[in-house]
C-alpha cells in the first residue's frame, strides 16, 4: 500500500470540513451588573452605567450581563434561528426582554445542586429576529468558578442546523476515533504475539490515547456536562496530551536511535511535566506540550534523515505537513489533524519494520533450507562419495571381510546423517558418533591410524549438526600423519556461567593452511549454522599450533 | 616406462599401483607414489617420466596447478578423479585420458593402452597447449597454432602471429593429442589441415603443402598417399 497520498487526502478533508458560511449576526460588547431586577431583561433598559470587562462574583450571587446583537439577515419564515452559548454558570436567557431559555437555577445553585450544561442551544421566536439591533440579556450565577464570567462562545444560526452541525462534526470525529481504536487493538495483538516488539506496543498505546482524546474532546456535543465538571474534562485532556506528547518522540527515538538518548528523553519528560504542572491555562498547556512534542520529534527525525535511516524522510514530511495545518485550522482541529498525520507517519514506519522483519524471516527460511542442503550434500559430493566407493571396491576385491566392515561404517554414517538432516540442534553425543564413524571410514580410505579423544563433554549439551564433523573433515584433509602414521583429534568442552566453549584439536605433522574453495565452504557452513542457532552470540577461531591445528567455538548465553 | 602416481588416498593409490604393475608387466621400469602437491612438483622437475597418473583434488588443494605443469612436460598425463565434471577441462588442457572414480582394471588398462599403443585421441577436445617459460607456464590456444616441427626430443610450435614456441613433448605425443585436426604430413612436421590451401608438386616429385600464410611445408613421400586419400 502506498501511504504517501493518505496524509494529503486527510489534509484536504479536514480543510474542507473547517470551512463555514458567512455569519448572520454581529456581536457587540458585553456589559455586567451585579444584582437582580427583572427589568434588566428589557431591550431598551439604559445600561450605560454597567461595567465592561469580566467581574468576579462570589457566593453564587445573581448578576446580569447584556449584549447588543445585530441580526444581519432575517431568517426564512417558519424556520427559527437558534442561539448557542458556551457560558460558565447557571442562567436564564432573555432575547429582547422575552425569556427564551433556562439552563439551571441561577442564584439557587448552592441549595439545588448543579443543574444544566456548558453548551446549550435555545430557539428564538421568528418574530424577534428581524434584521436590526436586538438585545441578549442573561441572568446568571457562578457558584463554582466565580472568576469565569462572560460569554466564551456565542453562535446564532438556524436552530436545527446548530443542533445537527455539531452532531455531524462529532460523528465524523468518532469515525476517525474508531479507526484509531481498531489500529490500537490490532497493534496490541501484534505485540502480544511477539512481545519483543515494543514499537508496536508504543504505537498501540498512542492510538488508544488518541482515541480517548478524540472522545473526550467531542463528547460535549451529546453528553451534558455541568460547568463545575468541565475542569475534569480539561484535566483528562491534559493528561492524555501529556501521554501522547511523551510517547510519540519516544517512539521515534526507538526507530531513529540517537546518541545520549536516555539523557535527552529525561530532559524532555522534565519539560513536559513543567508545562503540565505549570499555572493552569488549558489551551496554553496543551499547546506547549504539543509544540515541544513536535520540536523534539522533529529533531529526532531530522537526525534520522541525516543518518539516512529508512523511512525518516517520509516521517519528516508528515511532521512538516502538520505545521501548516496547525496555522490554518482552529485549535482543536489542528491538534487532531496534526496528531493523525504524525500517527500516520509512525504507522508507515511500523509497516516498514514489519516488512523488514518479514524479509528477514524469509531469509532465515531460505538460509535454513540452504544449510540443510549443504548438510545433505556432504555425503554425496563426489570427493567423498567416489573416493569412498573406489576404496570400498578395492577392499571388497582384496579383502571382502574388511570390505563388509567398511560398508557397515558407511551405512552408519549415512544413517546418522539421515537422523540429523532436518534439525537445527542435535545432542553432542550424536555429533561425536558422527565424527567417530567418519574416522572409521577415513581409516579404510587413507590407511592412517586416526584416534579420537574427548574431555569434559557434557552429554546434555546440543550443538548445530555436523559442525565438529566439518572441522574433522578439514583436519583429515589438511593433515599429514605423524611418524607413526597416526593423527589424533581431541574435542574439549568447557563451560562457565556465561559461555560454553568447544575446543577441537588436531595432532598431526605438516598441517597446511588451505585456501581452497572446499575449505571456505566448510567454514562458511559452520559460521552460518552458529548464526542460525545463536545469532551473534558466538565466536569461532581457527589457528595453527605446534602440534597441528586448533579450532575454538565459543557460545555466549 | 617410468610412472608417477599422484594420489592422496592411500588405498586408491595402492589400487592404481597394483593394477598398473599388473597391466604393464615388464615394460614398467619404475613406479613412484606421492600423496601431496609440493613433493609431486619437485619430483616431476627432477625425474625423467613417461606418464603421470594424477588426482585433481589433493588434500583440498586444487590439482590444476599441477595439471598445467604436468601437461607442459614431455610426458603424458592421465587424470584419475572423482569429479567427472572436470573431465572436459582436463581434456582441454591436453591430458591423454580422464578416468573417473570409481574405476576398475579394464578402464585403467584402456587408459594405459593409449600410452603404450600411441593411440590417437578419438575426438579432439584439446583447446590449449601449456608451454614452459622461465618461471611460469603459458597457455597457448590451439586455434593460434599453425604447425609443429620436430626438433629432436623437443618440438617447435609455429603460431599464427609468426612467433615460435618450444614444447617439451615429442612430435609423436603431440600428434596423439592433436589428431585429427593436425596431420603428420612429414616425419618432422605436424600441420593443422585447415591451414593447408594446396598441395604442390615440385621438381623431383617433391610434394609441398602450401599454407594460408604462404609458407611451404614438405610432405613425406610415404605420407603423400594417405594424405591424398584422406584430404583430396
Amino acid at each position: 500500500m502506498n501511504l504517501r497520498f493518505l496524509p494529503c487526502f486527510l489534509l484536504v478533508l479536514l480543510l474542507a470540513t473547517s470551512c463555514s458560511q458567512s455569519p448572520v449576526f454581529k456581536e457587540n460588547e458585553t456589559v455586567f451588573k451585579v444584582g437582580d431586577q427583572p427589568e434588566w431583561a428589557a431591550k431598551n433598559w439604559n445600561d450605560e452605567d454597567w461595567k465592561k470587562g469580566k467581574p468576579t462574583v462570589y457566593d453564587g450571587r445573581v448578576f446580569w450581563f447584556r449584549t447588543k446583537i445585530d441580526i444581519l439577515k432575517a431568517p426564512e419564515s417558519l424556520h427559527p434561528y437558534g442561539l448557542q452559548l458556551h457560558v460558565y454558570g447557571e442562567y436564564e436567557v432573555f432575547w429582547d426582554g422575552v425569556l427564551v431559555g433556562i439552563n439551571g437555577n441561577p442564584g439557587q445553585e448552592a441549595i439545588l445542586g448543579p443543574v444544566g450544561k456548558m453548551w446549550a442551544t435555545f430557539s428564538i421566536p421568528t418574530h424577534l429576529t428581524k434584521k436590526g439591533e436586538h438585545l441578549l440579556a442573561i441572568r446568571s450565577s457562578l457558584y463554582y468558578f466565580p472568576n469565569h464570567t462572560g460569554i466564551d462562545e456565542l453562535e446564532i444560526n438556524y436552530y436545527d442546523e446548530l443542533l445537527t452541525d455539531r452532531l455531524i462534526e462529532s460523528s465524523y470525529m468518532h469515525l476517525f476515533a474508531g479507526a484509531f481504536l481498531i489500529a490500537s487493538f490490532y497493534f496490541l495483538f501484534l505485540f502480544l504475539s511477539n512481545k519483543k516488539e515494543y514499537a508496536t506496543l508504543i504505537f498501540s498505546v498512542c492510538c488508544f490515547l488518541f482515541f480517548v482524546l478524540i472522545l473526550t474532546e467531542f463528547m460535549k456535543a451529546y453528553v451534558p456536562i455541568h460547568y463545575s465538571l468541565h475542569v475534569v474534562r480539561l484535566r483528562i485532556i491534559g493528561i492524555l496530551m501529556l501521554g501522547i506528547s511523551f510517547l510519540i518522540p519516544f517512539y521515534f527515538s526507538t526507530q531513529f536511535p540517537f546518541p545520549k538518548r536516555k539523557l535527552l528523553l529525561t530532559i524532555y519528560v522534565g519539560v513536559l511535566l513543567f508545562f503540565f504542572l505549570s499555572k493552569y491555562v488549558f489551551e496554553l498547556t496543551a499547546n506547549n506540550m504539543a509544540l515541544s512534542m513536535w520540536l523534539f520529534s522533529f529533531g529526532i527525525v531530522v537526525f534520522g534523515v541525516y543518518k539516512k535511516m529508512k523511512g525518516a524522510r517520509l516521517v519528516l514530511l508528515t511532521l512538516l505537513l502538520s505545521v501548516p495545518i496547525g496555522f490554518v485550522t482552529p485549535f482543536n482541529k489542528s491538534l487532531f489533524a496534526g496528531f493523525s498525520l504524525i500517527l500516520l507517519g509512525m504507522f508507515y514506519l511500523l509497516s516498514l519494520r514489519i516488512k523488514e522483519q518479514r524479509l528477514a524471516f524469509e531469509n532465515t527460511l531460505v538460509q535454513s533450507t540452504r544449510l540443510r542442503l549443504e548438510l545433505l550434500k556432504k555425503n554425496i559430493q563426489p570427493h567423498f562419495l567416489m573416493n569412498t566407493l573406489t576404496s570400498l571396491i578395492d577392499w571388497v576385491e582384496e579383502s571382502p571381510k574388511k570390505g563388509v566392515l567398511f560398508i557397515e561404517a558407511l551405512a552408519r554414517e549415512f544413517d546418522l546423517f539421515n537422523q540429523i538432516e532436518d534439525q537445527r540442534l542435535i545432542p553432542i553425543a550424536q555429533e561425536i558418533a558422527l565424527c567417530r564413524t567418519h574416522l572409521e571410514i577415513m581409516e579404510y580410505r587413507k590407511e592412517i591410524n586416526y584416534s579420537w579423544e574427548e574431555e569434559g563433554i557434557d552429554l546434555g549439551q546440543k550443538i548445530p549438526p555436523a559442525i565438529i564433523h566439518t572441522l574433522l573433515e578439514n583436519g583429515i584433509t589438511h593433515s599429514l600423519p605423524l611418524e607413526d602414521n597416526s593423527i589424533k583429534f581431541k574435542l574439549i568442552f568447557e563451560s562457565n556461567g556465561h559461555e560454553r566453549c568447544y575446543t577441537f584439536l588436531t595432532f598431526a605433522a605438516g598441517v597446511r593452511h588451505a585456501t581452497s574453495k572446499e575449505e571456505g565452504t566448510g567454514l562458511k557452513y559452520i559460521k552460518a549454522r552458529l548464526t542460525e542457532s545463536y545469532h551473534s552470540k558466538w565466536d569461532f577461531t581457527s589457528e595453527r599450533t605446534n602440534h597441528g591445528w586448533k579450532n575454538t567455538i565459543k557460545i555466549y548465553s | 616406462m617410468n610412472i608417477l602416481i599422484v594420489e592422496d588416498e592411500s588405498r586408491i593409490a595402492k589400487r592404481i599401483e597394483r593394477m598398473t604393475r599388473d597391466i604393464l608387466g615388464d615394460t614398467l621400469q619404475s613406479l613412484k607414489h606421492i600423496d601431496n602437491l609440493p613433493e609431486a612438483l619437485k619430483y616431476i622437475e627432477n625425474s625423467a617420466l613417461d606418464l603421470v597418473l594424477l588426482d585433481l583434488n589433493l588434500n583440498g588443494d586444487n590439482g590444476y596447478d599441477l595439471l598445467t605443469t604436468a601437461v607442459s612436460e614431455s610426458f603424458h598425463t592421465i587424470v584419475i578423479s572423482a569429479y567427472k565434471d572436470q573431465a572436459i577441462a582436463a581434456f582441454e588442457y591436453g591430458v591423454l585420458d580422464f578416468v573417473p572414480k570409481p574405476f576398475n582394471r579394464d578402464r585403467l588398462e584402456q587408459a594405459l593402452n593409449r600410452v603404450i599403443a600411441k593411440e590417437k585421441t578419438a575426438t579432439n577436445k584439446i583447446k590449449l597447449l601449456a608451454v614452459k617459460k622461465r618461471h611460469r607456464i603459458q597457455l597457448i590456444p590451439i586455434e593460434d597454432l599453425i604447425y609443429i616441427k620436430g626438433a629432436g626430443a623437443y618440438t617447435e610450435l609455429y603460431l599464427a602471429d609468426g612467433k615460435k614456441e618450444l614444447h617439451d613433448k615429442s612430435l609423436e605425443k603431440l600428434e596423439q593429442l592433436l589428431s585429427p585436426t593436425f596431420e603428420r604430413i612429414h616425419k618432422s612436421y605436424l600441420v593443422k589441415m585447415s591451414e593447408v590451401t594446396e598441395i604442390v608438386v615440385k621438381s623431383g616429385t617433391k610434394y609441398m603443402a602450401e599454407l594460408k600464410n604462404g609458407e611451404f611445408i614438405p610432405i613425406g613421400r610415404t605420407k603423400y598417399k594417405d594424405i591424398k586419400a584422406k584430404w583430396l
